[in-house]
């Protein structure tokens, strides 16, 4: 069998300065920090130029760089990081599995109230999931979705890592037990509190997305005093700084919650885009057909119909370089 | 008599003496008498390869020098073993439509098993530094933000993980 491992090949590579190419890692760095700055790089075009040693360095940097373009993401993460964290796994499951033994309701707290409940829950890309807490929430997870449940007695958190979630609080707090203990979704740009009702928060690379379709929710983003209330039927975004102004809620927001995903004359970049989140790879769309209008309800337990569907409506053609790359391209 | 002649003899000499001890080593470890077998095999012919090409110099310490051979060979033996059951595990996972086809595995599987060999030895949060950037993307702060540190550290995690990459890389 080939062995892949550099570790052990018989013959000695042509020897770099080990000096030169912690220097190429600095630079892979510094690249990856701000690839668009002219200035870095004339600064790493002069590096380059000072040796066939650094030009050398520096292409094996490169070469490093792209071999994990090779690699669907969620694939990669998946296959390369389980290992490390099976340990870590393994101890939540169990904490899961306590947690359904706890009696429902406030009961569990009192029980053992010095006691911190903690759960991690996520979905796969293109999966979606549903659970009931003890407090009779309920979570809805959209695809690539990650979140902890934590619930202690002054308050109810769930603190979104990734993703997009629907939340129902369903009981009228005034009647709840659980009215004390407020209901907030943190998410890195900030938090989000319930005050009984039905809404989506999505976190996003930038800022994140909050859609109220029932009840009210308070924003609370990170490094802002202001906390903007926010009505049914409308929604905002923000970010750690603070909130935008808030616009009509889209109706439908929350129609990935059933599976579906409506489109109503959508740029087909914005629908590939949208689509992609559900797939796991890349879908690529050709610049020259991203603004044409996508119309329509799509099914998302089958992405690959979906995209061969578009070939029908459009003047478009989808190819497959493989499973998890696609490209959508003018005919 | 040549070099090479003289290795050749000086192997089979250790062989005969130090086999069935490094069998049972590599059983202790492997739990498998079968892969004990072909890693002993192959101990043997990268020692004699190794020793064919450079000049000869006598082995004081057998055992300890096939230890450290053998040593090696297991530690990469068993870090593909757990790459391949996260894989297969991943796959199982996998709904059905997007299991990819024998051919895309094949490139996949390698090209995983060359990053998982680049990144060996790194430690933990290195690596999970660099995964975070190099495959799902993120930015520096939002690494740092996510594991609790500064972005000082993750841009030296990122700089020993490159480092060791390069270094790896033919």
């Amino acid at each position: 069998m080939h062995t892949a491992d550099p570790l052990i090949s018989g013959h000695p590579r042509e020897a770099l300065d080990r000096a030169v190419i912690r220097e190429a890692a600095q630079w892979l760095v510094r690249w990856h920090e701000s690839a668009q700055d002219p200035h870095l790089a004339e600064q790493l075009a002069q590096w380059r130029a000072r040796s066939d040693q650094h030009e050398q360095a520096w292409r094996r940097a490169l070469q490093v760089n792209d071999k994990f373009g090779l690699v669907p993401p969620q694939l990669g993460m998946s296959v390369l990081s389980e290992r490390t964290e099976l340990s870590r796994r393994r101890a939540i499951k169990s904490l899961v599995l306590l947690m359904t033994v706890v009696p429902a309701g406030v009961a569990g707290y009192q029980v053992m109230p010095w006691r911190e409940w903690q759960a991690d829950y996520a979905t796969r890309t293109g999966q979606q999931r549903s659970l009931t807490l003890n407090d009779g929430t309920e979570l809805t997870l959209n695809t690539d979705t990650a979140l902890d449940v934590r619930y202690d007695r002054s308050q109810r958190l769930i603190r979104l890592h990734r993703g997009e979630l629907l939340i129902d609080t369903g009981a009228d707090p005034a009647q709840s037990p659980d009215q004390h203990r407020p209901l907030r979704v943190l998410t890195r740009h900030g938090g989000v509190q319930a005050l009984g009702t039905r809404f989506v928060v999505r976190q996003q690379r930038e800022h994140s997305l909050v859609q109220v379709f029932a009840g009210a929710v308070e924003i609370e983003p990170r490094s802002s005093a202001r906390r903007p209330l926010i009505q049914a039927g409308q929604q905002l975004r923000f970010d750690s700084s603070g909130a935008g102004l808030p616009q009509p809620v889209d109706p439908h927001g929350a129609d990935w919650a059933d599976g579906v995903l409506v489109a109503d004359r959508l740029p087909l970049g914005r629908f590939l885009a949208e689509l992609g989140r559900y797939r796991t790879g890349l879908v690529r769309c050709d610049e020259h057909i991203s603004s044409l209008p996508v119309s329509g309800a799509f099914q998302l337990d089958n992405t690959d119909q979906v995209l061969a569907s578009l070939a029908y409506s459009l003047p478009v053609k989808v190819v497959y370089r493989t499973r998890y790359w696609v490209s959508v391209i003018a005919v | 008599m040549t070099v090479g002649d003289q290795a050749r003899e000086e192997c089979s000499a250790l062989y005969v003496e130090h086999h069935r001890w490094l069998l049972g080593w590599l059983r202790q470890r492997l739990g498998c008498l079968h892969d004990a077998a072909d890693l002993a095999q192959d101990t043997f012919i990268r020692v004699l390869t190794a020793r064919d090409a450079a000049s000869v110099e006598p082995i004081h310490e057998p055992r300890a020098f096939l230890r450290t051979v053998a040593g090696r060979l297991l530690s990469n033996h068993l870090r593909r073993r757990s790459l391949e059951q996260a894989w297969q595990q991943t796959l199982a996972n996998l709904p059905e439509p997007e299991v990819p086809s024998p051919e895309v595995q094949a490139v996949l599987l390698q090209t995983l098993h060359e990053i998982d060999a680049l990144l060996d030895g790194l430690p933990a949060r290195a690596r999970r530094v660099f995964l975070l950037a190099q495959l799902e993307g993120l930015t520096y702060a939002q690494i740092a933000e996510q594991l609790g540190v500064s972005v000082r550290t993750i841009k030296r995690d990122m700089a020993e993980a490159f480092e060791q990459c390069i270094l790896l890389t033919p």
